[in-house]
């Protein structure tokens, strides 16, 4: 195959008998361009026609029939396999020169003129014919090494049965770094990155005359591997036609993929958290946090659908965290399942759940943090709680019922001394005696309506009333004028609405307090103003007493809880519980207590109710 | 009327009673006391709540519901603590609730409610 060289050398890149490439000297005759090789050929080519001739003319002179005309197409042969059409004009000069001696020895014999005219015309007829089935031939294995050389495939061709390479194309060579000659020189299979995977190959080789789809790393030539995709079929006994395809990119990707997924189940295996991933209700996977949750294996629940492993209350909540777009921002205890383990238990989970990529696809990544022994602990908590309270009420119960005596028959004695014959001294100490047992009256009673409050099983009775007059009651009731300088600030006309009772509690608790914790001269301020944005009431108890540390403002609201406890415990002789309950009956009200304190300075406790109207508290209640 | 089955309390309150002015008619059987209501109800019956064999609660409903006796003013006298949450329920504008320990001017207070003297 030859093509014009630009620098007035032909450049030969194959020949039909497969010479490799080489540079020749080029002469060029009018518009025509001649080789060297061209040259000694057409020089062979014309001695050959001239020699014919001669011989021809020797045998017609001699009458020598069995050497004519047919020693005239070795140089159209010669000619016209090598330049085929250009043949066609050594076949054309060779039947002139042949008919030319021919008619000079046979004239005017018309039967002899006949014969060579016609052997003439054989010479251009056989050329021609050669032509033909030489160029379709050529024509044929040029589309072949077209396709061979620019295939966007690597081709090689592999003998068999040893497996050496015969022949690659360019992109074969590009793929691994090899130059065609130095991969002629080798063995498919030895181009394989291990021993490991070149035993494979072999086997493969072996086994499959045709073969699709076989992913192969190769070493190539700076010793860096190359993933192939081959596919390979046998074009004859001794040849296999290999195409192989560069998939290094799609392995480079497959290993991220995979280092990202090895990541991710390292992340989700090791994870103390139940993960479940989902797509469409079915669980696609399960980490081993979940089968020790669960106690069914992954491989038993992957597949399953989830709501299956549901308690039957909660499985249309299933399909809820099944859809979910994102993480599920839900309000406490509706992100809960409860599951049916193995063994038929139930066992609770918090979940939350976001959408995720899985395989390619978008799917749900459920995390379970499980909460039935933080649920457990709760329910056990609550029931403590409801027996303490039980036992609260038991016992204060039991204990109020033998004060009633002791309590009446005081009553009875102080009030009735001479009656009963009681002397001053005596009545003093009977006296004592009734202080005593109206404080523990007290205690108790608080004992209980704290229980009681704690159990939530209290309603509030909401009315309007005035708070000074409220006030004003407790203070003449309860006699705190009598202990103090007790001042007001309270608008006549302004109108709350609260439970009354409950609130007037509040009020004494507080000012009782103000009263029990200081010392004469006592000064004690009991003011009203809206509190910020006009949506609360705002009502303060100021006391110039002994004071609380900041430490303790927070304890002091609860139960059995008073600041410097011991120390005023004794010094006071009181249990802290009207605190709790005070506060305990504002915050049902929605609102707070709060306190501020200097020590040695005073206090001020002030109550926040929110002013909402009386029918919408009824139901908030 | 004083229906109460602890005797110490018994004997006390009909003392206190006396002493606040009031003629106390003291029964310590539940059933005694259901015969007297059915047929000579007294002004007011201050109820013992826990009671055996039949407590305070039920001693109400049958007078309320059995014997159709709507107007006669009941005090539970009680040292339980939950007696006011079930009092709500019951709508009863005749029933008002004395809680034990009570001091004379509690009693009488509580009795002033019902009873005009």
């Amino acid at each position: 195959m030859r093509s014009s060289g630009p620098g007035g050398h032909l450049k030969i890149t194959g020949t039909a008998n497969g010479e490799l490439e080489m540079d020749e000297k080029v002469f060029r005759i009018y518009r025509y361009a001649f080789s060297e090789t061209d040259i000694v050929r057409g020089f062979v080519i014309a001695s050959l026609v001239i020699t014919c001739t001669l011989i021809t003319a020797v045998s017609f002179s001699r009458s020598l029939t069995l050497i004519n005309y047919q020693i005239f197409f070795i140089p159209i042969l010669y000619a016209t396999y090598f330049y085929t059409r250009r043949g066609l004009i050594v076949a054309g000069i060779s039947g002139i020169a042949y008919q030319a001696v021919g008619y000079y020895y046979r004239f005017p014999d018309p039967a002899a003129l006949m014969s060579v005219t016609s052997e003439a015309f054989l010479f251009v007829i056989i050329a021609s014919l050669m032509t033909f089935f030489i160029e379709r031939i050529r024509s044929g294995e040029a589309r072949y090494r077209s396709v061979f050389e620019h295939s966007q495939l690597g081709i090689v061709l592999v003998s068999l049965p040893d497996f050496r390479i015969k022949q690659t194309n360019d992109k074969f060579s590009d793929m691994l770094h090899f130059s065609a000659g130095e991969l002629a020189s080798m063995t498919f299979p030895s181009l394989a990155f291990t021993d490991p995977e070149q035993s494979r190959f072999l086997d493969q080789l072996e086994k499959h005359e045709n073969c699709e789809n076989f992913e192969i790393r190769f070493r190539t030539k700076d010793g860096n591997s190359c993933w192939a995709n081959l596919s390979w079929s046998a074009i004859d006994e001794r040849t296999v036609s290999v195409t192989a395809v560069n998939i290094n990119a799609r392995k480079l990707i497959e290993e991220i993929n995979n280092d990202t997924m090895m990541k991710y189940r390292m992340l989700t295996e090791n994870s103390p958290t139940s993960i479940l991933v989902l797509r469409e209700g079915r669980i696609l996977f399960a980490n081993p946090a979940f089968a020790a949750f669960s106690e069914y294996s992954p491989g038993e629940v992957e597949g399953k659908e989830l709501h299956l492993l549901l308690d039957t209350r909660d499985r249309d909540k299933a399909g809820e965290f099944a859809e979910s777009p994102a993480i599920r921002t839900l309000p406490a205890g509706s992100n809960e399942l409860q599951f049916v383990t193995k063994s038929g238990g139930l066992r609770v989970a918090m979940v939350f759940a976001n959408r995720i990529t899985h395989n390619n696809q978008q799917a749900t990544m459920m995390s379970l943090v499980d909460i039935s022994v933080q649920q457990r602990l709760e329910e056990k908590i609550q029931q403590d709680n409801e027996r303490r309270r039980g036992i609260i009420i038991t016992v204060a119960h039991e204990m109020r019922t033998p004060l009633q005596p002791i309590l009446g028959y005081l009553n009875l004695l102080i009030q009735d001394p001479e009656g009963f014959g009681i002397i001053d001294s005596t009545k003093k100490m009977l006296e004592r005696c009734l202080v005593s047992v109206e404080r523990e009256r007290q205690i108790i009673n608080q004992m209980l309506e704290l229980s009681v409050l704690d159990s939530g099983k209290i309603q509030l009775t909401f009315s309007d009333f005035s708070l000074s007059a409220l006030v004003t009651s407790v203070l003449d009731t309860c006699g705190y004028l009598s202990k103090g300088d007790v001042t007001m600030d309270i608008p006549d006309d302004l109108i709350i609405v609260a439970d009354r009772d409950r609130l007037y509690s509040v009020i004494d608790s507080l000012l009782s307090n103000a009263v029990n914790y200081s010392k004469p001269p006592r000064k004690i301020h009991i003011s009203y103003r809206p509190g910020a944005g006009g949506t609360t009431h705002t009502i303060s108890v100021q006391d110039n007493g002994i004071g609380i540390s900041e430490a303790m403002f927070s304890s002091i609201f609860e139960p059995f809880q008073l600041a410097d406890a011991a120390k005023l415990s004794r010094k006071y002789n009181r249990l802290g519980l009207s605190l709790s309950i005070a506060k305990k009956i504002i915050q049902m009200h929605g609102g707070d207590i709060t306190v501020e304190s200097t020590v040695n300075v005073g206090s001020t406790f002030t109550v926040h109710i929110p002013q909402t109207s009386a029918e919408e508290k009824t139901r908030v209640s | 009327m004083l229906v109460e089955d602890d005797r110490p309390i018994l004997e006390l309150m009909e003392i206190l009673l006396s002493r606040i002015g009031y003629e106390p008619l003291i029964v310590p059987d539940v059933y005694e006391a259901l015969d007297i209501v059915r047929n000579d109800p007294p002004a007011l019956i201050l109820l013992d709540v826990m009671m055996e064999p039949m407590d305070g609660w039920e001693f109400l409903e049958k007078i309320r519901e059995e014997y159709g006796i709507k107007d006669l003013p009941v005090i539970l006298f009680t040292a339980s603590p939950c007696v006011e949450e079930r009092l709500a329920t019951l709508q009863d504008k005749n029933l008002g609730v004395l809680e034990k320990p009570v001091s004379i001017p509690e009693l009488r207070a509580g009795l002033e409610k019902f009873l005009k003297k």
